[in-house]
């Protein structure tokens, strides 16, 4: 690639990082909620879906932006979610430090 | 004349990397679809050389939309590539079924992607 297209995209990157920042920071409240509601017993099923979806779509992008770790995080959480409420009700320690660790990721990559 | 590509996706961010990726790397042109019955219409009526389709979408989702582009002669024949954050083995066997050119995952690398596509669908 040359490198003035290289320079061109990593800007357009940068730009789009910045654009979907409140988007990928609420997927993360969404997992966190979920996660405190399943530890406090009191999750919905609605809740449960928002969180796994949410997971799901940082899964497919935190990667795109660099952040590969957020990506196999985010794809845990997925999978945990998916489980099922007993299973993430079991793992909700898990899930909250999921949550932690994506938004600290985001912070810091601003 | 550049090449054509329809991406199908519903979320915003994907959709607006790849768009911005494939254009800025790869100068094709492209056009972009929210959802499988807007990218049914978009197929048809732009007949884009190749169709980048996300398999997780509310309402019409990948494979319905990919069996119904093969279901009209107008976009019967354009190739279709899945797009998928799914990445465990039963997930990937969904697939195998469906007559599409690759399954790529996500994410994707924004500065590889046209390469990636350009080396399956055998572009120059």
């Amino acid at each position: 690639m040359e490198e003035g297209s290289r320079s061109a995209l990593e800007q357009a990157i940068r730009r789009m990082w910045d654009q979907f920042l409140p988007e990928l920071k609420e997927r993360v409240a969404l997992i966190e909620r979920a996660a405190r509601a399943l530890g406090a017993g009191n999750c919905t099923p609605e809740t449960l879906k928002d969180a796994y979806l949410a997971a799901h779509k940082l899964a497919g992008v935190l990667g795109t932006f660099g952040l590969m770790e957020g990506t196999e995080l985010a794809r845990e959480a997925e999978n945990l979610y998916e489980a099922g409420v007993e299973r993430a009700a079991a793992a909700s320690a898990r899930l909250l430090a999921i949550a932690a660790r994506l938004r600290q990721m985001i912070d810091e990559q601003r | 004349m550049p090449h054509r590509i329809l991406i199908i996706d519903d979320e915003d961010d994907i959709r607006e990397i790849a768009a911005m990726s494939l254009e800025t790397v790869a100068g094709w042109e492209v056009m972009v679809a929210n959802s499988g019955a807007q990218g049914l219409t978009r197929a048809s009526t732009y007949k884009p050389d190749a169709i980048l389709l996300d398999v997780m979408m509310p309402g019409m989702d990948g494979p319905t939309t990919f069996r119904e582009l093969r279901k009209n002669p107008a976009t019967e024949k354009i190739p279709v590539l899945l797009l998928t954050a799914k990445v465990q083995a039963s997930d990937q066997r969904r697939f195998a079924d469906l007559d599409v050119a690759a399954v790529l995952v996500k994410p994707f690398d924004p500065l590889t992607l046209s390469r990636q596509i350009a080396e399956i669908l055998g572009w120059d």
